[in-house]
Formats: C-alpha cells, structure tokens, sequence
C-alpha cells in the first residue's frame, strides 16, 4: 500500500516536472518568433505546444532516460527519483522566477544526483557519465550555436543584403515558423521522453511493469499533454529574457539563432552528443547579436544566464539531496514524500500568486 | 582518458555536422529569399527572363530547405 502511494507520487511529480519543463525550455524555442513579430504569442505558444505534444509520440525510446548514464540504477529507488524530481522542479520554478533560462534536463540530473549521493553515497555516481554526457557537451552546446549563429547572420546579411527591407524582413519571419516549429518538435521529442522513462522506472520498480517494459500508452499520453500545457501556460518571463533582453533581434537574427539551433540539436541528436536546448538556443541568441555588433549583446544578460547555467547541477543536486534527508525523517514509507509534496505544492501557489501578473506577453521588437 | 569520457569522433562529427547544416540551411533560406526579391525587382523593371531565372533560383533553394526539414524529422523519427 505504502509503495503504491509513493508511486502515484512520483507519477504525479514526474508529470509536474514535465509541465516546468513545457513552460521553462519551450519558452526559448519561441521567444524569438514572438520578439521579432514572426507570430503573435499565443499562437506561437499554441503551435509549440501542439508540436510538442507530437513530438512525445514520435520515439518511445525509453533508452534515453536522462539519470541511467550518470547514477547506477540498481541504486534508484521511487524515492531517490522523487526527491530528484523535487530538486529539478524547485530549481526550474527559482529559475523561471528570475526568468533566466536554465537546461531542465540539468535540472533532472543534477536532483537525482543530489538524492542517490544522499541515499546512497558518491558510489551512486558515475563520474565519467556525468562528465562526458553532462558536463563537456554543457560547455560545447552554447558555444558551437554562438559560432554558427554568428556564421550564419554575417551569410544572410550578405546574401539578402541589397534587397528591400520588407521582402527580407516577411521572408525570415516565415523562415522562423518553420525553424520554431522544428525546435518545438525536437524538444517534445527529446524531453517529454524523459517523463516517460521515469515513471516507466517507478512503474518496474514497483513491480507494476516487468523489467524492460515500453512505456503503456498512457504514460506517453500523459506525458505528452503534460509538456504540451506546459508549453501553452507559456513561460513569459524566460520568453522576455530569450527574445528581448539578451539582444534586440531582427527577423534574420532571429532565423539565424533558430536554424542554427535546429541545426546544432539535430546534428547531436543524430551523432548520440547529447546537448541541451536552453544551451543551445540561447548561445545561438548571443551569437547573432555579437556577430553584428558585439556590444549589440547585453553581457550583464548573459552573465546572469551563464551563472544560472553553472549553478544548475549543484543546485538542483543540493535540494534534492535534501529533499531525500528530509523524507528519510519520517522512514522509508509515503509519510516523508506526501509532506514535502504539500510543501511544495503550497511554496508553488504563492509563488504563482506573487509573479503571475508580472509576466505579460512579450510584444514584438524586430524590424 | 580524456578522449574516452568526452567521446570525440561523436564531438566532431557534431560540429562539423552542425556547422554544414546551419549555415547550409541559412544560405539555402536566404538565396530563396534573394530570389524573391530579385524576381519582383525585375519584374517592375519589365526584365522577365532575368526575372523567371531568379525565381528558379530561390525555388530550388527553396527546395533545399524543404528537404533539410525532411531529413531533420527523419533523424528525429529514426531514433
């Protein structure tokens, strides 16, 4: 009975933190079509949520579970993944209210992490997981998208240079939709098959599903509509910070950040490198802005994101490190999660409550 | 050690791609465009072959757009 409620549980975080994930990355796969005026926001926000939603169905391979590769899984426990779970949402909710765009699949991993180390010690870890799959592609993702993003703009610029402006401005405002539209997809794809996996994992572990199972249809389903709602609650404030205050975009900056983006995703997607779309997407931002004019990028913006960036892992690791002490106080039953469940769900609504009505649409800026 | 944690053909093989993909498809969007642009240009300046020749242009281009996003959903389905 105890087992059972703590795998609901972990079916209902894991389903919150697919909803973070909808509104926190999504908002940097549309920012920039919402800034330069490629589509009005909630379409935008509409059209990305509907191709997230596709993008769950597309691959089921529940190989990709993002923790397998970093922590022994023959450690995991439903309450190793839930503490985990709590840490990755707590750092997207402290994230999304200073609206600084952070990896959510950082997030994940460095909650569940923070958790076995405290359940079970630093043999959990797999160092050169964490390393190769975590921390090397963390410092290529942006980097790479800032180069080719860069590359990019000073090719359009050249090659559309001498047309008139309101053909080329109509021009890579389409282009956008399009390259928008394949973020979206590639990241419904890529992340809510991380929700999948994850409850698929509480699910055997609880002996519910027999090992090696497929995820049943309506965890897909589930996980599916949870990142597509995410999506369309839209995640303003990041939308703001993305699409407005790093650099003020026009339409071929924009398509240029975005078809880099795409480009940069599925290349690494292709090639099993696994880079996160926050990284990429907004190194891809920085990218267009510095190869204009480098004082075009607002550095403190970016510094602010580049610390977001570091003290993801750690932090994420920290609270659900210490998300998983707290519940081992109340012993290994569902007491311990059912409390820090309330207390999340009562910290979330305040802070709702206080920054909801701050984080209007954007409006359009580009030309 | 290092080369074996940080997986480097897979890190390679990624720029490079990335690199050729990106500006590719940024080349291939903006010379369709171009064509665009060029075509009702020429057209107002009553130049119609030039004008069809630039149309072609940005067609094709246009075209290879097309197929970067087919080939980009086919990486993403073959998974």
């Amino acid at each position: 009975m105890s087992s059972d409620i703590i795998l609901i549980i972990v079916i209902g975080t894991a389903l919150a933190f697919d909803f973070t994930n909808g509104f926190h990355d999504t908002a940097n796969v549309v920012a920039t079509s919402i800034s330069t005026g490629a589509a009005r926001p909630q379409v935008a926000i509409g059209f990305a949520a509907l191709l997230n939603f596709v993008g769950a169905f597309i691959s089921i391979s529940v190989a990709a579970t993002v923790a397998k590769d970093v922590v022994d899984a023959e450690v995991i426990t439903p309450t190793i993944v839930f503490a985990g779970l709590i840490g990755a949402i707590a750092w997207n909710l402290i994230t999304w209210y200073f609206g600084l765009p952070s990896s959510s699949s950082h997030a994940l991993i460095g909650g569940v992490v923070g958790s076995a180390v405290a359940a079970v010690g630093f043999d959990a870890v797999i160092a050169e997981g964490l390393v190769g799959k975590v921390l090397i592609p963390a410092v290529v993702a942006p980097v790479l998208a800032f180069l080719v993003a860069g590359l990019a703009i000073g090719i359009s610029y050249r090659v559309v240079g001498r047309q008139r402006p309101g053909i080329v401005t109509r021009g890579y405002r389409y282009g956008q939709i399009l390259s928008g539209g394949l973020l979206a997809l590639a990241h419904g794809t890529n992340d809510a098959q991380k929700t999948m996996g994850i409850i698929t994992l509480a699910l055997i572990a609880n002996g519910t599903l027999a090992a090696e199972s497929d995820p049943p249809f309506w965890v897909i389903a589930s996980a599916a509509t949870a990142i597509a709602l995410g999506t369309y609650s839209g995640g303003w404030r990041i939308i703001k910070t993305t699409g407005t205050r790093i650099i003020k975009m026009d339409a071929a900056q924009g398509f240029s950040a975005q078809g880099a983006g795409a480009a940069v995703i599925l290349a690494s997607t292709h090639f099993g490198f696994p880079l996160s779309t926050t990284h990429v997407i907004n190194g891809g931002v920085m990218g267009s802005g510095a190869a204009k004019r480098l004082s075009a990028v607002r550095w403190g913006v970016a510094g602010n994101i580049f610390v977001a960036w570091l003290l993801t892992l750690p932090a994420a690791a920290a609270i659900g490190g210490l998300t998983y002490g707290f519940t081992r106080i109340f012993g290994t039953g569902a007491l311990g999660p059912i409390l820090v469940t309330l207390m999340a769900l009562s910290l979330i609504a305040v802070a709702f409550a206080r920054r909801a009505r701050g984080g209007a649409p954007v409006e359009a800026t580009g030309a | 050690m290092i080369a074996t944690i940080v997986h480097t053909d897979e890190l390679l093989q990624t720029i490079a791609a990335s690199v050729v993909a990106g500006l590719g498809v940024t080349f291939l969007f903006s010379l369709a465009i171009w064509g665009a642009g060029q075509f009702v240009e020429l057209s107002r300046g009553e130049r119609p072959v030039a004008a069809t020749a630039a149309l072609v242009v940005g067609g094709f281009a246009l075209a290879g757009v097309a197929a970067a996003i087919v080939i980009g959903i086919l990486v993403m389905t073959s998974k």
